[in-house]
């Protein structure tokens, strides 16, 4: 079994980023993640999405790439906000403190309907 | 959270499955599935499971990258057991002596680079298991992971 790297595609809605993640985060991740808040940053979005519904394995390591990406977003006063995580994950992002820091949402909607 | 106690004095262990892997990536992701593939009979509760694969990736990891630093010539011992009340997996590495229990990571200080990114892997294994242990000598070091089949810190969730 070989890990399945992380595909990133990302797509854009008024003042928003939508990272679609697909396969695995882990150590490999880190570049991918980068390289596609390098393509948005461009659009300056204020907030990024992370959308998690595709990515079936997180580890320790994932963990830190996804940190880095929230460090580089704080320091331009740009929002992260996940959506799409499985649970399990959810519950580990909770107890790690992610959650503080980047919202986990039940879904991009719950963000781009006006209040 | 770890419980401080395992659910009986001397239980009985039964081996599931032994195996050696070498100290290179993606060996982690051959270890949960091995382990998976062991406990199949278990019929663990999906949240179960998926603990157990956290953790024992978790500590294959810290194994290949701590203990035997990445060289694929050293092994990663795992093995895998039940007793009636709990299933248990040790993960032994090549590295010397007791390892000091790692420091906690905190997200404020790694964001401000006052803590590495990383550093995760025991703080996972520890919330994601029942109970755990370490042990080691000038030779070896090993991880065992206790994941209680009934009355664990965790069923409540």
């Amino acid at each position: 079994m070989t890990a399945n790297k992380l595909e990133v595609t990302v797509h854009y809605q008024p003042n928003a980023a939508v990272f679609d993640l697909s396969g695995e985060l882990t150590a490999l991740a880190g570049e991918a993640l980068q390289a596609a808040y390098g393509a948005a940053e461009n659009q300056n979005p204020e907030v990024i999405f992370l959308n998690f519904a595709s990515v079936d394995y997180i580890n320790s390591t994932g963990i830190a790439a996804i940190i880095s990406l929230l460090a580089r977003a704080r320091q331009a006063n740009r929002s992260l906000m996940a959506y799409g995580l499985r649970p399990f994950y959810a519950e580990l992002f909770e107890v790690a403190g992610l959650a503080n820091y980047m919202p986990i949402l039940s879904a991009e909607a719950d963000l781009l309907e006006p209040a | 959270m770890m419980n401080q106690s395992s659910p009986s004095p001397n239980p009985t262990w039964q081996t599931l499955v032994e195996f050696a892997l070498p100290s290179q990536l993606d060996s982690e992701h051959l270890a949960l599935l091995k382990v998976t593939e062991a406990v199949r009979e278990l019929r663990l509760p999906a949240a179960h499971l998926e603990r157990l694969k956290t953790a024992v990736a978790e500590a294959t990891l810290n194994a290949i990258e701590h203990g035997n630093r990445s060289r694929p010539d050293l092994p990663v011992l795992i093995r895998v057991q039940v007793s009636q009340k709990a299933l248990r997996v040790c993960v032994t590495d090549q590295g010397s002596g007791l390892s000091a229990k790692p420091v906690t990571p905190n997200l404020a200080d790694k964001l401000n680079g006052r803590q590495p990114l990383r550093g995760w892997g025991f703080f996972l294994i520890e919330k994601t298991m029942d109970d755990l242990r370490l042990s080691g000598d000038d030779a070896h070091h090993t991880i065992e992971l206790f994941l209680y089949l009934e009355g664990g810190s965790h069923d409540s969730k």
